[in-house]
């Protein structure tokens, strides 16, 4: 219910060609979508800068994957945990923090090139390849967990019997490695696509100032514009879950057909392949990759937020706290992090026992249909959060109560959109929980009730309070949908650092990112403390 | 320790999952007291059933009653949660609860019943002494080895007291030596219990070692119901013969006219006279007979014997250790034989092959 009002609302708002502002819509046809022909080029822009993206994150993604699974590079086990990291910068921050490096008049590196003797500016991240670009850094990470595993799933003795046989690594590796874990990274790649194709924070940070537009931005272009043009945007938004669509489709089809014998329920020992001396030059590939994706963005941003402006060679009287003052004593500054905070408990605590329930619905009570409810509720998954926000924008205008620019509007957006999330971590957690754990306190007398209180809930704990947080985390960083449905009245604090970028200082923005991920951050360690005390607790 | 014993029967059991039906029509009933097991390969419906008397498992048709009351049945609609069934069971995984004490996880049963918690300390001890855990009171559960796991889900299971014990192939986890010594204390604490039980395994020795009656299932259906003793020397057919141990099946045209004493004669193509027992069962002019693969005779000077003596040739010899498998040339075919004697005959060495009629049956086709 949930996830289909919006869409369908989107679908109806896509076939009318009436007056835009009537509602319902006085007549309905394909006009919006034929006349898309104009925006011919945005699509074009779309593909451009996802297959730019895939390409590239599929490279890392492989890569790193390879190196870190398969071979022995030194710190195997630290860097695998490290590259979560990526993840938790978000797209938004690397956008923020590539422009303050390299956008073409004051990025730093510019300014550096410029002192050297250069002449106009060495690179230019306002464009399709510095899209592209930080996109591949922030979904490299992703690429690299879903190569990764598929890599690790593969049975070592498979590239033994190649050794044996005489072959060299790299033949191994090329002959055999390659193409037995094909299937795993095309699916990877066609994954990484459609989040490309959906994503919308480095296209709008980075495309605007250059007005170079993907399906994302110019759909929020449409809708921000006086008057808005809701049909057309709704057209492209359809089109664009269209093809999403489809993308996981195929994404699907060839994680369920595709992955030869890879994945054997045969036991085996992991193992590694000795690289020799090349471990060092791969250790420097991989420090190389969290630098540029994780170090140098945060360092950037933090730099700049201690500047009066940013300049490429720190000069001591250019360094201020007045950003901090500045950020911390606008009121739409704080009211939109507290607003952040407030919206972040409250999607998590409503969150977790619903998407407890759906999930124990989905995979403990063999209700007929709980495939279907499965498909439904990751329906969310495969359209973008702002294509979603804008079905829901159209869909909740027109609802009796006035929710419209509220909070409330916003909390049902976030419960809607992370349910996917939700769901697969606590889902997971119930699937590693042993049916028979609950039917033997069954079986002791124990009403369902009880079995809940004594056995159930005490096991889930870690996996709760862990959704918990992502969901915390995921609600308080949330740009895509909430950049459409807040109110002037009801801010909330990524679409504001963004309305900051665009209108205030470069430096004042960067203040407010390091506030918001400050927050982030404490939530983080809460987790790590309340993790470990679980852990502790459980093994007494 | 003080037990209500309870019977169960079961009358037309019939599971189903959607299209796949699990169980299909089974019926059989354990004495109160009685030590049951169900036997058969994976899938054959043994541990469905088990779970249905359980009550987590809800059966598509039938009946069962516990100690005489119906616990489920299709019409008059009953279906009592498996709580309210006074049952226990001992799991495959044995689902001990990591997040509790040994102590915790043994006196749930006890405290669900909200027995005050002098009885629940003093049973708890008693239980664990029982299954010989007794020092291990205060551990945490996580870090039990798989033998200490499977005692603590055995005394978790009867320390309340329950009418009936059931055990979903409680030994199929621990490795060949534990699992043997397993066996024998287990039919220890069966007979110090003295409890109803019902016991699901696809393993023969386990089956045969602690059972009163075994019940052999296939495809959803009771393919035989007997003694441990029954059960394999007298398989019904050829299905049970061949899962309860090794059997040779010799199949020949019947010669009534040869019949004495009560005795079933074939005669093979090969011209050999088999005499065997029809324990009950109608023979037709074709017949199959088996004899076990233990219950064959080898020796080097023909036995005394009137009936069941042939001669025969080694073939081959394979030493296995507890005993040694000769392959015979046999009326133009192989039989196996083995044999737990350590003994002198060598492949190539002329021999007599011989059975007594008791052991050679006749099978249902």
């Amino acid at each position: 219910m949930l996830v289909l009002y919006p869409i369908a609302y989107l679908v109806q708002a896509s076939l009318s060609v009436g007056d835009p502002q009537a509602r319902p819509p006085e007549a309905y046809g394909l006009d919006n979508f034929t006349g898309l022909g104009r925006y011919a080029h945005i699509f074009g822009n779309t593909l451009l800068v996802a297959a730019l993206a895939t390409v590239l994150a599929v490279i890392v993604g492989f890569t790193m994957g390879w190196m870190l699974s398969r071979t022995n590079v030194p710190g195997r086990a630290a860097f695998e945990q490290l590259m979560a990291m990526p993840y938790y910068v978000t797209p938004l921050m690397g956008a923020l923090a590539w422009a303050l490096i390299a956008s073409p008049n004051s990025g730093v590196v510019n300014q550096v090139w410029r002192a050297l003797g250069g002449e106009g500016y060495l690179v230019d991240i306002n464009t399709p390849w510095g899209i592209a670009w930080v996109m591949a850094l922030f979904e490299g990470s992703v690429a690299f967990v879903m190569i990764g595993a598929v890599m690790k799933s593969m049975d070592p003795a498979m590239e033994e019997a190649s050794q044996v046989l005489g072959a060299s690594r790299v033949r191994t590796m090329l002959r055999i490695t390659l193409p037995l874990v094909l299937p795993g990274v095309l699916g990877a790649a066609v994954f990484v696509f459609a989040e490309m194709l959906g994503s919308f924070s480095a296209a709008l940070v980075l495309g605007l100032p250059n007005r170079f537009y993907v399906v994302t931005t110019a759909m929020y272009q449409l809708v921000s514009q006086y008057p808005p043009r809701f049909p057309t945007a709704a057209a492209m938004g359809v089109s664009l879950f269209a093809v999403m669509f489809a993308m996981v489709w195929i994404y699907r089809r060839i994680i369920s057909t595709g992955t030869y014998v890879t994945i054997t329920g045969k036991a085996f020992r992991p193992r590694v392949m000795d690289v020799g001396g090349l471990r060092w030059p791969f250790l420097g590939v991989c420090a190389a990759y969290l630098a540029v994706a994780v170090i140098l963005p945060v360092l950037t941003i933090t730099y700049a937020s201690f500047q009066h402006l940013t300049s490429a060679i720190p000069r001591a009287d250019n360094f201020t706290l007045i950003n901090y003052k500045t950020a911390l004593s606008l009121d739409a500054v704080g009211a939109a992090l507290g607003n952040s905070l407030v919206l972040g408990l409250a999607t998590a605590s409503i969150g977790v026992p619903l998407m407890g329930f759906l999930s124990w619905l989905i995979y403990r009570s063999r209700l007929p249909g709980a495939g279907l409810i499965e498909y439904l509720l990751m329906f969310p998954q495969a359209v973008p959060r702002l294509v979603f926000a804008f079905g829901m924008l159209w869909a909740w205008l027109i609802f009796p109560i006035p929710i419209y620019g509220t909070l409330w509007l916003l909390l049902i957006a976030y419960l809607t959109v992370f349910l996917p999330l939700g769901l697969r971590t606590i889902s997971g957690v119930i699937l590693q929980i042993d049916r028979s754990l609950e039917e033997s306190a069954q079986m002791c007398g124990a009403t369902w009730g009880y079995r809940l209180r004594t056995v159930t809930m005490p096991l889930l704990k870690p996996g709760l309070i862990a959704a918990w947080l992502l969901l915390f985390i995921a609600s308080v960083r949330e740009l895509g949908a909430s950049i459409l449905l807040m109110g002037p009245k009801a801010k909330v604090i990524t679409p504001a650092i963004v309305e900051s970028w665009f209108s205030a200082s470069t430096e004042l923005t960067a203040a407010m990112a390091v506030l918001q991920t400050l927050a982030v951050v404490a939530a983080l360690v809460l987790l790590f403390a309340v993790a470990r005390r679980a852990v502790q607790h459980g093994g007494e | 320790m003080t037990t209500a014993r309870a019977s169960i029967e079961v009358r037309d059991l019939v599971v189903r999952y959607g299209s796949v039906v699990a169980v299909r029509g089974v019926t059989f009933t354990v004495d109160a007291g009685e030590h049951l097991t169900l036997l058969g390969p994976s899938g054959c419906g043994k541990t469905t059933t088990l779970r249905a008397i359980a009550g987590l498992e809800k059966p598509t048709s039938g009946e069962i009653r516990i100690g005489g009351a119906p616990v489920f049945s299709s019409s008059p609609a009953v279906n009592v949660p498996a709580e309210r069934r006074g049952l226990s069971m001992v799991f495959q995984s044995y689902a001990i609860w990591p997040h509790m004490s040994v102590f915790d996880n043994v006196a749930y049963g006890l405290r669900v019943r909200k027995r005050p918690e002098a009885e629940v300390t003093t049973r708890v001890r008693e239980a664990l002494e029982l299954v010989q855990l007794g020092e291990l009171g205060t551990r945490s559960a996580s870090k039990l080895s798989g033998g200490q796991q499977q005692r603590v889900a055995l005394a978790r299971a009867f320390v309340f007291s329950p009418s009936v014990l059931l055990f979903d192939e409680p030994l199929s986890n621990l490795d060949a030596k534990l699992r043997a010594e397993m066996r024998v204390e287990l039919k220890e604490l069966q007979r110090r219990l003295d409890i109803t039980s019902v016991y699901v395994t696809h393993d023969l020795e386990e089956a045969l070692a602690i059972s009163d009656r075994i019940i052999v299932m296939r495809d959803g259906v009771i393919e035989q119901i007997g003694s441990p003793g029954e059960i394999y020397d007298q398989p019904r057919n050829t299905f049970v013969a061949d899962f309860v141990g090794s059997a040779n099946l010799i199949r020949g045209r019947r010669r009534a006219d040869l019949e004495r004493d009560g005795l079933v004669v074939i005669q093979t193509q090969g011209g050999a006279l088999v005499h065997g027992i029809a324990s009950g069962r109608p023979p037709g002019d074709e017949a199959l007979m088996a004899v076990r693969t233990v219950r064959l005779r080898l020796e080097r000077a023909r036995p005394a014997t009137q009936v069941n003596v042939w001669p025969a040739r080694i073939r081959q010899r394979v030493f296995q250790g507890d005993f040694t498998q000769y392959h015979v040339d046999w009326d133009g075919r192989v039989l196996i034989v083995r044999l737990a004697t350590p003994d002198p005959l060598a492949e190539g060495d002329e021999v007599f092959v011989s059975a007594d009629p008791r052991y050679c049956v006749l099978l249902e086709e």
